[in-house]
């Protein structure tokens, strides 16, 4: 997008208002599960190492790797320093339940050696390892758990990933698409804006809108956009000739190219043969990233899953999201790409394209 | 054309089924445009949308020459139904609500929504693709609910598909003899 510093309220607004959270798997997000389980005081610390040893073999806890099988208690005013997870309730012999339990019920016919061990207990212990560090948390509540930490998810949710100077220009990037969703707004359409941008180049290759006013119910803000990103580089199926605010750029594609400024064209006369036939695919979107004002449907996820996006970055949610609210298609299994989305990069200025902004004048 | 009763066309559309013979004559239709596709080296997937027993669209995968991974078979065949309405100045959505996609292939998940955004009510198809279906091999869109992408379409599924996966294996072995299993794919 051609560069305008001083267009409209927002282009003043403060990177501070906003947070860019990640949109997590349903694995990294769900509440941790939890199984029962029978634990022990080890009332004799000399059995100890015995006692882990012999556990292992008698209840050995396949798939529960992350458990730590022993645990210290001492905030627990118990006079035991020390408890152990003796088995899973499910691995347990059926046990009387009107009599107190004592822990040679557990002897599994003698093959564990009681010795050392107090009555047993039942408690609570997470079924899987945590994946991030709010469900680490949770999850140590009920039992001593392993946690190999992804750092990067870890500040991703505190919405702390991005830079000041990343933040400015993810700004940037989405005011263009808010930009093409109010021109959009003008000539009748859903305010919906999305840009298509090269973040090695740190530029914009395709801005489009909404257009099924325009009288294809399928021209969707991000359709529009991979269509235009084809064009750019010597394909697509379309022209948006009549809609000036959907465009798009040449790629960089010779070096003297990128030394130049960004040279936007309106899609119909961009024509490059070369750049995009090198590796023969049409993923075009390799390595590109979309900023979106509202979150995808289905249609426009999976199209992005197609194209071969890097990021998504969307302002708002909405009711039938692809990413996020109804499914997460970016991190569904069996699909053979997957990418990092992020929510509420410059959110109230999108959401604010929901309510109807009349005769608002655009030009600068 | 245009004679439709579109007053209960909600009950029109749900109901809304062509018969036997029908679905027998227009999917062998599908299955002869896939096997000449296999013929001339194209991915053999055979895809067309019929209104009032007229094809109104034939689609076959365009991405290569588009350099746009989102043009599918399905897609295309929409927009020649579509430019169709727009010929004749007829409302898409009448016309699409009683128009039925004969695929040789269950569509994709991306195909899936733009069906169901477009209103069509019926899709025959013959195998599933493992890979991206969207008609129940990955996800189930058609049924989904999703009150604010269009409206749900109902799947007859299974139409000759051993046949249909043959073509595909034959194209994937002719394509890289030493391809891992194939795997029913449109791309
Ligand atoms: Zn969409
Ligand atoms: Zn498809």
């Amino acid at each position: 997008m051609e560069p305008q510093p001083k267009r409209r309220k927002e282009s003043e607004c403060d990177f501070d208002s906003w947070v860019a959270y990640p949109v997590l798997s349903n694995e990294q997000s769900q509440d941790t599960e939890l199984i029962e389980a029978f634990a022990a005081p080890i009332i004799n610390k000399k059995e100890t190492s015995r006692l882990i040893k012999e556990l292992a073999k008698v209840y050995p806890l396949p798939g529960l790797l992350h458990i730590k099988r022993v645990r210290s208690c001492k905030d627990k005013g118990s006079p035991h320093p020390l408890e152990v997870i003796v088995c899973l309730a499910s691995d347990a012999p059926v046990i009387d339940h009107s009599k107190d339990m004592h822990i040679s019920d557990l002897s599994s016919s003698g093959r564990l050696n009681c010795e050392g061990l107090g009555d047993p207990f039942l408690v609570k212990i997470p079924a899987c390892p945590p994946l991030t560090r709010p469900q680490f948390e949770q999850a140590s509540k009920h039992w001593p758990t392993s946690f190999h930490e992804d750092k990067q998810v870890t500040v991703a949710l505190k919405g702390q990933l991005f830079t000041s100077s990343q933040k400015a220009k993810m700004q940037e990037y989405m005011m263009a698409a808010v930009a093409a969703a109010r021109a959009g707004q003008q000539s009748g359409m859903e305010a919906v804006g999305a840009a298509v941008v090269d973040p090695e180049a740190e530029r914009i290759l395709a801005v489009g809108h909404d257009c099924r006013k325009g009288g294809h119910p399928l021209h969707h803000a991000i359709m529009v956009c991979i269509d235009l990103v084809a064009r750019g580089q010597g394909g697509g199926a379309y022209t948006y000739d009549k809609y000036p605010a959907c465009q798009s750029v040449l790629p960089y594609s010779s070096p003297s190219q990128k030394q130049g400024a960004s040279t936007m064209t309106t899609c119909g006369v961009v024509q490059d043969g070369d750049s995009a036939e090198e590796s023969g695919q049409p993923y075009i979107c390799t390595g590109y990233d979309l900023y979106v004002t509202r979150e995808p449907c289905v249609m426009c996820a999976m199209a992005l899953v197609h194209s071969r996006i890097g990021r998504v970055f969307y302002g708002t949610a909405s009711t039938d999201g692809a990413f996020g609210t109804k499914y997460k298609i970016h991190a569904q299994k069996d699909l053979n790409h997957r990418f990092e989305v992020f929510k509420g990069v410059l959110g109230q200025q999108c959401e604010d394209l929901n309510r109807p902004v009349p005769y608002i004048k655009m030009n600068s | 054309m245009g004679t439709e009763n579109v007053g209960n066309d909600v009950v029109s559309r749900e109901n809304f089924q062509p018969c036997a013979e029908d679905i027998q004559r227009w999917m062998a239709n599908a299955f002869d445009m896939a096997k000449d596709a296999l013929e001339n080296g194209e991915v053999p997937v055979g895809c067309l949308m019929v209104y009032n027993n007229e094809i109104l669209g034939k689609g076959r995968n365009e991405v290569n020459e588009t350099k746009n991974a989102t043009r599918h078979a399905e897609m295309v065949a929409l927009d020649q139904v579509l430019e169709w309405c727009r010929h004749r100045d007829l409302d898409p959505r009448t016309v699409c609500e009683r128009t039925v996609l004969y695929v040789t292939v269950e569509p994709c998940i991306m195909c899936a929504g733009a069906l169901r955004l477009t209103n069509i009510p019926l899709v025959v198809y013959g195998c599933n693709n493992d890979r991206f279906g969207g008609c129940g091999s990955v996800l189930d869109i058609p049924s989904a609910d999703l009150p604010h992408t269009g409206s749900s379409f109902k799947c007859i599924s299974g139409f000759r598909g051993e046949e249909a996966v043959e073509m595909l294996k034959t194209f994937y072995k002719q394509e890289n003899p030493n391809a891992p299993k194939p795997k029913t794919r449109k791309e």
